[in-house]
């Protein structure tokens, strides 16, 4: 099949299959798009949501304020997993703990975001903002459970 | 089998999902440039608040109730749609997507404990995926199982879950010569009047009237009705709607479609059918939700793919609604399954920006509210309702808005977007009053700068 490239011809990387005839590659009837981020961070796209976290209390975990959660509701949590649970009304991301007394939530503050770090500003009406590390009450449950955090370097 | 699934207080409950603050609290979703009350949760229903109040009589009652309001979020309960419609369509032969928040799926002849469990997973799934309540009714036919998804949301004891078969003998005949006919999918109030008049008051009643007199004194839908409520079905996929809610235009196919190509081009074919219905209705849509299902006959792979995207800017323009459907499907058609259905709905129906200006410029401005109380009004009542009602419009240059659509897509098709609009707003995005959103809730999940909060 003969195919017009309306692209300006750029020189072909050296040791890559030049093409100098003009004809479309025969590679391109087998181009699929791309890697697409979709199909390999997402297993059930029905149940994925995206989050945006406010808060250090979490930094030990690798999960940064301003980072973007992607979070499966379909997930069994299991101990230790990091989830977002619904505390007082309000999305509140922890590690779970499935040990003796109970399941409960832990705060990973890392290093330089102990107590009297950069407060969390409200954007609902909720309790008044909890330092991070303080003891979470056992009422909570959980909304999903994060897989992957995406954080810029 | 029949099952319909829908979604207990729909908008409420998208609210709910991502502001889980506002559980247990009265809530009310308000209709477009924030009007009336379009939605409502079960604690601002027992606080008496009906649908299509307009918001300044509630307003001022609000703090004292402890009221929440929220702007119509479009988006939001456009993308949660998709998301639930497509977690029902795992549990079905078939699904037939009725509304914006209602699904009928075929379920395959089983015991009733079989069936019945089914409709629970379907509910648990949905909650467990989406995290919004639905309640789901199992019967022989279309009609009853709109009226058994009644029951079981006017019966908490059931858990929204309530398939006919199972209920105790004698205990259907009860509920049904306690409930008015006009409680009957189908059933509207004029009709109601006049069976009544004849002395059928009762869903009993219709159920024991003579099809033949009810077809010779009403309609055959009607007698379709009666032949459903005793165990008959008769009432075939409903394949397009048009009215204040939602614009649809669904087909099964002759022939199933198997490729990503073929796939397109039926979105772009239903897209502009659905499209013509909204420009012919006079308003303009938000949010483009396309859908598609494999049969259960075929071997392949089974799929129920459903997406939903907003508009940048509410529209009729059939060139942005087709690319939208388009793009709405495109990467999630499955490879190797057969599809036999396919449908495009329209939702987040207005009649703002474009074409609000120039009502108001031409002097022509119409009561909001009346349209807004029309669009709250259960099961699409309205339908046919203003644009139809005003044949002398068409006709009419400066305030015509039938047919404007087509005439500014088909010009926009020709020489480009932005060659011909309505004032100022055709040119450019409108004015930043053209849809009043005081209360809307973020576009938690169609932004990427509006995500949700989590807090760490």
């Amino acid at each position: 099949m003969f195919g017009v490239d309306p692209a300006p011809r750029r020189p072909a990387p050296p040791g890559s299959a030049a093409e100098p005839t003009g004809f479309a590659s025969p590679a391109r009837d087998y181009f699929q798009g791309g890697i697409d981020l979709n199909r390999h961070l997402i297993s059930d796209r029905t149940s994925t949501f995206l989050m945006r976290v406010e808060g250090s209390s979490m930094s030990g975990a690798g999960i940064c304020d301003g980072d973007e959660l992607i979070v499966d509701r379909s997930l069994a949590p299991r101990d230790g997993s990091v989830v977002v649970a619904v505390v007082d009304g309000e999305l509140l991301v922890r590690r779970l703990r499935l040990g003796g007394g109970g399941p409960r939530l832990e705060a990973e503050p890392g290093p330089g975001s102990g107590p009297g770090s950069r407060p969390v500003s409200g954007h609902q009406p909720g309790p008044a903002a909890r330092r991070p590390g303080d003891p979470v009450p056992e009422d909570f449950t959980v909304w999903g459970v994060a897989t992957r955090c995406l954080h810029r370097l | 089998m029949f099952a319909l699934v829908d979604v207990n207080n729909f908008y409420v409950s998208c609210e709910r999902v991502f502001d889980p603050w506002l559980e247990g609290r009265p809530v009310v979703v308000l209709s477009n440039n924030d009007g009336c009350v379009v939605a409502r949760s079960q604690e601002a229903k027992d606080l008496g608040i009906a649908t299509g109040t307009p918001w300044f009589q509630v307003a001022p009652h609000a703090a004292a109730w402890g009221l929440v309001a929220r702007s119509s979020n479009y988006e939001l309960y456009g993308d949660l749609s998709a998301r639930v419609m497509e977690v029902i369509g795992r549990f079905g032969a078939w699904q037939e997507v009725y509304s914006i928040d209602e699904s009928f799926l075929g379920l395959p002849e089983a015991g009733e404990d079989v069936l019945a469990s089914t409709a629970r997973e379907v509910r648990s799934a949905v909650a467990l995926h989406v995290g919004v309540p639905v309640c789901v009714g199992v019967a022989p036919t279309k009609t009853l199982a709109k009226f058994a998804n009644h029951v079981a949301k006017r019966n908490p004891g059931l858990g929204g879950v309530c398939s006919l078969g199972s209920l105790p003998p004698g205990e259907l005949e009860r509920i049904q010569s306690r409930l008015p006919a006009t409680d009957v999918w189908g059933v509207g109030r004029k009709s109601g009047e006049k069976l009544a008049a004849l002395g059928i008051g009762t869903i009993a009643a219709l159920r024991a009237a003579d099809p033949l007199m009810i077809r010779k004194r009403f309609s055959v839908v009607m007698q379709r009705t009666v032949l459903e409520l005793n165990g008959t079905p008769c009432i075939a996929p409903v394949d397009e709607r048009a009215d204040q809610q939602q614009v649809m235009f669904s087909r099964s196919f002759s022939t199933p479609v198997d490729t990503a190509a073929q796939m397109e081009e039926v979105m772009s074919v239903y897209a502009q059918k659905a499209a013509g219905r909204l420009a012919a209705k006079g308003l303009r849509a938000s949010v483009v939700t396309v859908s598609a299902g494999t049969s259960r006959f075929a071997h392949g792979t089974q799929s129920f793919p459903s997406a939903s995207v907003p508009l940048p800017v509410p529209t009729d323009d059939p060139i942005r609604i087709t690319r939208a459907a388009v793009a709405a499907m495109r990467g999630r058609f499955e490879p190797g399954a057969a599809y036999v259905r396919a449908g495009v709905m329209l939702s987040g129906l207005g009649r703002g920006g474009q074409a609000e200006q120039l009502d108001l410029f031409s002097g022509l401005a119409e009561g909001e509210d009346d349209a807004d109380a029309a669009a709250g009004a259960p099961g699409g009542g309205a339908a046919g309702g203003r644009a139809g009602a005003r044949p002398g419009r068409a006709a009419d240059p400066t305030g015509g808005v039938e047919g404007l659509g087509a005439l500014l897509g088909s010009v926009r098709a020709r020489f480009g977007e932005a060659a011909i609009g309505l004032g100022q707003g055709g040119l450019a995005e409108p004015a930043a009053w053209s849809m009043k959103r005081e209360f809307s809730s973020p576009k938690y999940t169609t932004e990427w700068s509006e995500l949700p909060r989590v807090r760490a």
